[in-house]
């Protein structure tokens, strides 16, 4: 076993961990108004449970990420022998999707949130209402993007 | 594709033919009626709103005895149940169902009472439960609770808290009394928490005991006349006769929940009255005729005007809107843009000399959905349920039916994308070949190529698709807008607007092909040739067109200037926008991976047993994985899709703000009645 191999995992574990921690908080947070809403009207379930499932994506990705990289580090079958400086950059290429995984499925479930208000008050506007939490998530897709390619640019460096 | 031509029309006609027209005109439900008819010297307005309260208030009294009827007599629904629609039913047997509307509002009062009744039934069940409750300590007392004493005696009958002990108690009043010797302590039952006792005294030394107990924390035993055993027989008793009367009033309930079907037909009945007086009460009527206006579709104006001359003998005017008015939009499409009208109505409709934008956003929607969920299986699966749902409720309510066929849609783009892309179930072919059939992993990757290629092996390939997708989406917006301006006659507009934007993005996206830095980046060839020097002189003349353009509103020149300037400073949100289609390729391989995700699992599992529990195993992993998958990537790939049309797509041509058309119509929940032909 290397330091390399050990960086590269840890790049790994974060991607899945920090941005699951975001999605499990985000989530928790629009389900909490979700469940408000419906107490009031029952009926909206289904529309809030798709507001409350926005913030969760990020999760996913930090999966994604996670998965790709075991694969390519060769934890997953294989042989997980990289030098320090491989690691290191698996370590980096996880880092975008880890922090704004994170960061992103926090403030998403914000935007979730006062959608879930919206769709409350008018449920004629749930189209727009998710297009907000949305919006958000296109910064967790481009994280997501430059760590994909990042790791597959890694992996054909040797 | 069109918003369709609205039509001004005016009825003017006799009193003594208002309920049969307005009746005519909400089942037909083609008409908008005005909800402001204008002061008029001649005419008046009606006041009807205690009729329309009374039969608002019939509506819910139905709906309340529905939900009770749904709580005692519930209906075995199955989950497709609510796609049947509303049952329909003809034009005579309505009129002879609505004689029912006394009886049945008999029946509605009787549930609802026998209702309230078992409430109380079953409210008094706990109550009586708790006082016999109260009674188990003294079950071995042979004196009603409320015993005072005789002539001379008292008796104090209660409870002191803890446990004590006959010599205790006697300790304790011997410490606060003098005369503790008077006093008879009779134990009646010592518990943990509570002992029963009976303290007898003479009369004279009522007070002194009294003042002993009550510092003894002495509390009286519960209020009772009869003999506790005999009370606790009687309770039991009354337990019995509510829960006896309970299961009676259900059982009434259940006979009365025959009578369902009317019940929900005379509530439309009555909920279409309500909305009929509605109207009434705001056009203007004097003596003899009453005048109703309002918006139709041109196209459906003269079969009404035919069908409403022949029946009664009324005024009809048509006219087109004038050109300040707020006319109410409709939308119609056939076929492959019509489910897509749901997401223009949620988005807003067009405004005013907007084009109806549902057909060319299908152009793209379902392609985007394909692209990001792109999975054949997927994609069959959502393109077979829906399809057969729509196939087996043809009276599916109008709204369900063009969200399942616009997922129908999806569902076969995503079959599309799946193939193209080489991906059913994930790499499920691969990984059965490799778990159960020993195929080597080299060999099993090609049992089921990709059409074209495949996004994990190439991910820049699919992302450079993925831009150039994005270009077309965006220019075909711009194209719309052009196409807009030219039918408005805003030739001008057009080419300031649009043209040039295509010439100054197309112009960059053109001379950046011929940079090999960016081609290497993108892993196409670079243009040669002469594009490079075309198409710089391109964007050139767009972006000088932008800037001298841009800011065409403003007054002064330093003003134009600097908002032009601005203006072409609005290059960067393209660059974002064609950014944004990235998602194509990360949503797209989010579904693959996690996909391979779980049927490496089941194939590690599945793999390492016998071949048997192998077999199940997998089989289990493989359905509870590619459920998950499926449920969240569908929603991701919806959310997305819409936000690609909603942001990208309509930001480049389309604002919206019109109003929906809101015919006057019969706004049943149950029935549905169709006019005979």
């Amino acid at each position: 076993m290397t330091m390399g191999t050990v960086f590269a995992l840890l790049g790994a574990a974060l991607a899945a961990l920090l941005a699951g921690v975001g999605s499990a908080i985000g989530v928790g947070r629009a389900g909490q108004a979700a469940a408000g809403v419906v107490t009031e009207d029952p009926n909206k379930f289904s529309q809030v449970l798709i507001m409350q499932l926005l913030p969760g994506t990020q999760g996913i990705y930090g999966l994604l990420i996670a998965f790709i990289a075991l694969t390519n580090i060769g934890i997953m079958g294989g042989d997980a022998n990289l030098s320090t400086s491989e690691g290191l950059l698996y370590f980096a290429a996880c880092l975008p999707m880890a922090i704004v995984g994170l960061i992103s499925a926090m403030q998403q479930s914000n935007a979730a949130v006062a959608g879930i208000a919206l769709v409350n008050k008018r449920p004629d506007q749930f189209g727009k209402a998710m297009i907000f939490p949305a919006m958000v998530e296109t910064y967790a897709i481009l994280a997501l993007l430059v760590s994909i390619l990042s790791i597959f640019g890694v992996a054909a460096l040797h | 594709m069109a918003v369709v031509p609205m039509k001004r029309m005016t009825i003017i006609a006799a009193r003594s033919d208002r309920k049969a027209i307005l009746e005519y005109l909400q089942r037909q439900g083609e008409v908008e009626i005005d909800r402001e008819s204008p002061d008029d010297p001649y005419y008046h307005k009606i006041d009807v709103s205690g009729s329309r309260q009374i039969f608002e208030k019939n509506v819910g009294l139905i709906d309340q005895a529905l939900s009770v009827l749904d709580t005692y007599a519930p209906l075995k629904t199955g989950l497709l149940d609510s796609m049947s629609g509303r049952t329909i039913l003809s034009l005579e047997d309505y009129e002879k169902g609505v004689a029912k509307r006394d009886k049945v509002m008999d029946i509605t009062h009787q549930i609802l009472s026998l209702q309230k009744e078992d409430a109380e039934c079953k409210a008094s069940v706990p109550k009586y439960e708790i006082s016999k409750e109260s009674l188990a300590s003294w079950m071995n007392f042979d004196l009603p609770l409320d015993f005072k004493g005789t002539k001379r005696t008292k008796a104090f009958i209660g409870t002191l808290p803890g446990e004590w002990t006959m010599e205790n108690i006697y300790l304790e009043l011997g410490q606060l009394s003098e005369n503790s010797d008077r006093f008879d302590v009779n134990l009646i039952n010592a518990e943990t928490q509570q002992t029963c006792v009976m303290i007898v005294c003479g009369a004279d030394d009522e007070a002194e005991l009294s003042d002993a107990l009550h510092r003894m924390n002495f509390a009286k035993a519960p209020i009772s006349h009869a003999v506790p055993s005999e009370e606790a027989k009687e309770l039991d008793a009354k337990i019995a006769r509510a829960n006896a009367q309970s299961a009676n009033i259900a059982a009434k309930i259940m006979e009365l929940s025959a009578h369902r079907e009317d019940l929900k037909f005379i509530r439309d009945y009555f909920k279409m009255r309500a909305d009929k007086y509605e109207v009434i009460g705001e056009i203007n009527q004097s003596d003899r005729v009453f005048i109703l206006s309002g918006y139709i579709a041109a196209e459906s104006a003269d079969s009404l005007a035919e069908k409403l001359n022949s029946k009664y003998d009324i005024v009809l005017e048509f006219e087109d809107p004038s050109e300040d008015e707020e006319v109410p939009v409709k939308l119609k499409n056939r076929g492959y843009g019509w489910p897509i009208e749901g997401l223009v109505e949620n988005y807003s409709m067009p405004g005013k000399g907007e084009i109806d934008p549902s057909f060319v956003t299908s152009l793209f929607y379902y392609i985007c959905f394909g692209l990001m969920l792109s999975d054949a299986a997927y994609g069959l699966i959502i393109a077979l349920a829906t399809g057969v749902c729509l196939y087996k409720f043809k009276n599916m309510e109008m709204g369900l039916r063009r969200n399942l066929k616009m997922f129908f849609f999806c569902g076969i783009w995503t079959v599309v994308a799946g193939f193209v892309f080489g991906s059913f179930f994930g790499d499920s072919v691969s990984s059965i070949a490799q778990t159960f059939f020993g195929v080597e992993k080299a060999k099993a990757g090609t049992l089921l190529p990709a059409l074209w290629f495949n996004p994990l092996d190439n991910p820049i390939k699919m992302l450079t698709f993925s831009f150039g997708f994005g270009l077309i989406h965006l220019f075909t917006g711009l194209g719309v807008l052009i196409y807009t301006d030219v039918k408005n006659g805003k030739v001008a507009d057009a080419i300031y607007d649009g043209v040039f934007w295509m010439m100054f993005v197309g112009g960059c996206v053109g001379f950046l092909l011929t940079v090999p830095m960016i081609t290497n980046m993108l892993g196409v060839t670079a243009l040669g040739g002469n594009v490079a020097t075309v198409s710089k002189w391109v964007a050139i003349i767009g972006v000088l067109g932008v800037v001298a353009f841009g800011g065409r509103d403003s007054a002064s020149i330093g003003g134009r200037i600097g908002s032009g300037l601005y203006s072409a400073y609005g290059i960067t949100s393209y660059l974002s926008d064609v950014l944004s289609y990235s998602r194509l390729l990360a949503l797209g391989l989010a579904t693959s991976v996690i996909s391979s995700v779980f049927n490496t699992m089941a194939g590690m599992v599945g793999g390492a047993l016998p071949v048997f529990f192998g077999v199940i195993l997998y089989a289990i992993i493989f359905i509870i994985g590619h459920v998950l998958n499926l449920a969240i990537n569908a929603l991701g790939a919806y959310v997305h899709a819409n936000r690609l049309q909603y942001v990208e797509f309509f930001g480049k041509f389309y604002h919206g703000g019109g109003r929906l058309f809101t015919p006057f119509a019969a706004k049943t929940k149950f029935f549905r009645i169709k006019e005979d032909k």
